[in-house]
């Protein structure tokens, strides 16, 4: 008798309490391509919404986050991570000569840019070295939404500090009503401005290259293509799949580290063993996508090699031995895989095949037409 | 009995609900409708014959080289082909494991997952709390398919990490990898020679190395071990051992240098270390 009781009392109106309108963001739904990961890192305290992407968008390229009152010193996302290239630097930006980037201040970047997509499914941390993973102690590095907050006060980045750039932005008359429609007020803060990027990014979601859809039956690919992902895919080919993925990871990379053979003297301190002090980790650094490769020059995290020539060179005889190589660079002792030179085309052609262009010029991750 | 309540109830209602005004008819609508919900379940059905007893199974897993603890990325382990040898990962997958009661009932995990991955470098796949409620009584034996069956084992059944690294490339069969085991070893020429003892599907290759079929290489183990009871309402925590140093000497001596740093290529060599992998697993109780 008591739940109908209290349902036949509790209906009076009072006309005294006005309520005040929760705030309901429109969530977002991650469309998952054919045969990604199900499981997305989508912190609970920072939920995908229409407005707070929208809010995101703007502040990834606004230069005036970077909290400087000189405008030659403004510096966004956007500066470096270009769209064109995947959300890299690229070997042909015009300030940054051969993908080598540097703060504001000309303090060099300690590595060469990693690309931006397709983070929503990555769990196994950000950086070459890993450093912010949800392992990390301190529990404001553990996820992308520190990457702001970083790159507002490193040196070799915007060099400012977190109190200027949320006073930039609360400056900004246009910025108040997106950051209300995002978080339900008109506060800016540094966590909120990092959700907000955040949420932006986690839409980078690349999966549409010729080999995406030649997974989905849309297409054929050359024989070249097809050759190259053969040696891709086998042991005794190029054997790229262990930490490069393929079909059954169509990420194209396990987001782990590894000692690639690239040297035998070890004195970055960046490294993942500068992570973990795990001693097997000297020289180790995460394995990057291969999806949009042709767009991301320099390749590794010193920029060494120009060309997917130079790479592709470099696996097949350029192999550096040392304690710390990592035991799927099997053939280490033969100094790489030893591919001819038809091999190395066709690789060539089936990584060229891994380029995403609709993502590249997707209006969705663009610069937005105007600023607040 | 709730019948007679529920007469008495409503029927006074309804009389009411003809006098009031039209909000007040919607808040008695709404009273009728609700306790009549909540008389109107008839007694408890017959509740049939209780539950069977069940109680609850953890599997520990734990991978030796002569009894002792492997230490990974040390070179320290000598097999029976003279090989010194070091382990960097052990990853793998174990399956259909079913118990064999000794009335000779079988039961086998079926429930939330079949399939379980082991990784050395995750701690938390190390143990694996079987969601099943598993039938009370004497379990006499345990098998289970060391990888996967071919049923189950096909491109796509994981998408996500890290089941979804170990997959296999379909050129090669498909499927994923039944096991990793990576490491180095001192190479006849005295080198430090990285070795991918990897194994999934065969390939069989004519004369032009063209694939013309595959073999499937998983199997099933039997492993020795203790008899134990599955109790109501217990946890019953069994160790599953991995004895790395068989996959290298019984029954046969498995000789790296002989064979090499990768095999996924190489269905002779997956067969031979598939024989030597039958004897390689036994069970213990972890009574603590």
């Amino acid at each position: 008798m008591l739940l109908p009781g209290i349902i036949f009392f509790s209906c009076t109106k009072n006309p005294d309490v006005e309520l005040i309108p929760a705030h309901k963001p429109t969530p977002y739904e991650i469309t998952i391509p054919f045969g990604f990961p199900t499981k997305l890192n989508i912190p609970e305290d920072n939920p995908m919404t229409i407005e707070g992407i929208e809010l995101g968008r703007y502040l990834f390229y606004d230069g005036r986050i970077s909290g400087h009152a000189d405008p030659a010193k403004h510096m966004s996302c956007a500066t470096c991570h270009l769209q064109e290239n995947a959300f890299e630097c690229g070997i042909d930006h015009p300030v940054y000569i051969n993908g080598k980037t540097h703060g504001v201040t000309g303090i060099p970047t300690p590595h060469f840019m990693l690309p931006l997509f397709n983070q929503v499914f990555n769990h196994s941390g950000y950086l070459w070295n890993g450093f912010v993973e949800v392992s990390n102690s301190d529990p404001m590095l553990r996820n992308l939404e520190a990457l702001t907050y970083m790159g507002i006060i490193a040196p070799h980045e915007m060099n400012s500090d977190t109190l200027s750039a949320v006073n930039a932005i609360r400056a900004v008359p246009g910025y108040s009503e997106l950051f209300k429609k995002a978080f339900g007020t008109e506060e800016v803060t540094i966590d909120r401005m990092s959700k907000a990027i955040s949420q932006f990014i986690r839409t980078f979601i690349s999966a549409n290259s010729r080999f995406d859809k030649y997974m989905r039956g849309e297409v054929q690919l050359s024989p070249a293509e097809l050759s190259g992902y053969v040696l891709f895919v086998t042991e005794e080919g190029a054997d790229c799949f262990h930490c490069h993925g393929g079909a059954g990871n169509p990420l194209f990379t396990t987001h782990l580290y590894y000692n690639n053979g690239k040297d035998s003297i070890f004195n970055d301190p960046r490294d993942r063993f500068g992570v973990t002090g795990d001693p097997m980790k000297r020289g180790a650094y995460k394995a990057p996508s291969l999806r949009n490769i042709e767009f991301t020059a320099p390749y590794m995290h010193d920029g060494r090699f120009r060309t997917l020539d130079e790479v592709i060179d470099f696996y097949s005889s350029g192999l550096i031995n040392s304690p710390y190589i990592d035991p799927l660079m099997h053939h280490i002792n033969n100094d790489g895989v030893q591919l001819t030179p038809t091999e190395k085309a066709n690789l060539k052609a089936f990584l060229l095949a891994l380029s995403d262009h609709d993502f590249i010029s997707n209006p969705a991750f663009s610069r937005p037409e105007n600023l607040p | 009995m709730k019948n007679s309540i529920l007469i008495i109830i409503i029927v006074p209602l309804v009389i009411l609900f003809g006098w009031a005004n039209d909000g007040m008819k919607l808040k008695y609508l709404l009273f009728i409708i609700i306790t009549a919900s909540f008389f109107s379940c008839n007694d408890d059905p017959d509740p049939g014959p209780p539950a069977p007893p069940t109680g609850k199974i953890v599997f520990e897993f734990q991978h030796l080289f002569h009894n002792n603890s492997v230490q990974f990325d040390t070179i320290r382990y000598l097999n029976a082909a003279g090989n010194l040898m070091m382990f960097t990962e052990i990853q793998w997958f174990i399956s259909d494991v079913t118990l064999h009661y000794s009335n000779g009932d079988n039961y086998t995990i079926k429930e939330w997952k079949d399939i379980h991955y082991i990784d050395t470098d995750i701690p938390s796949t190390l143990a694996w709390n079987v969601f099943d409620n598993i039938p009370a009584g004497i379990v006499d034996s345990v098998t289970f398919t060391f990888g996967i069956n071919e049923q189950k084992n096909q491109s796509f059944l994981f998408v996500n990490p890290p089941e979804s690294l170990m997959f296999w490339p379909d050129i090669l069969g498909g499927g994923y990898h039944y096991l990793k085991l990576n490491g180095k070893w001192i190479d006849n020429l005295q080198r430090v020679s990285p070795f991918n003892f990897h194994l999934g599907i065969g390939q069989i290759y004519d004369n032009q190395g063209n694939i013309t079929g595959f073999i499937q290489n998983y199997f099933s183990i039997n492993p020795a071990g203790p008899s134990f009871n599955i109790e109501q309402g217990k946890t019953t925590e069994l160790i599953i051992i991995m004895d790395v140093d068989s996959w290298f000497d019984t029954p046969e001596t498995w000789d790296l240098d002989y064979w090499g740093g990768d095999i996924m290529q190489n269905q002779a060599a997956m067969a031979a270390a598939c024989i030597n992998g039958k004897d390689s697993f036994r069970l213990s109780l972890n009574i603590d």
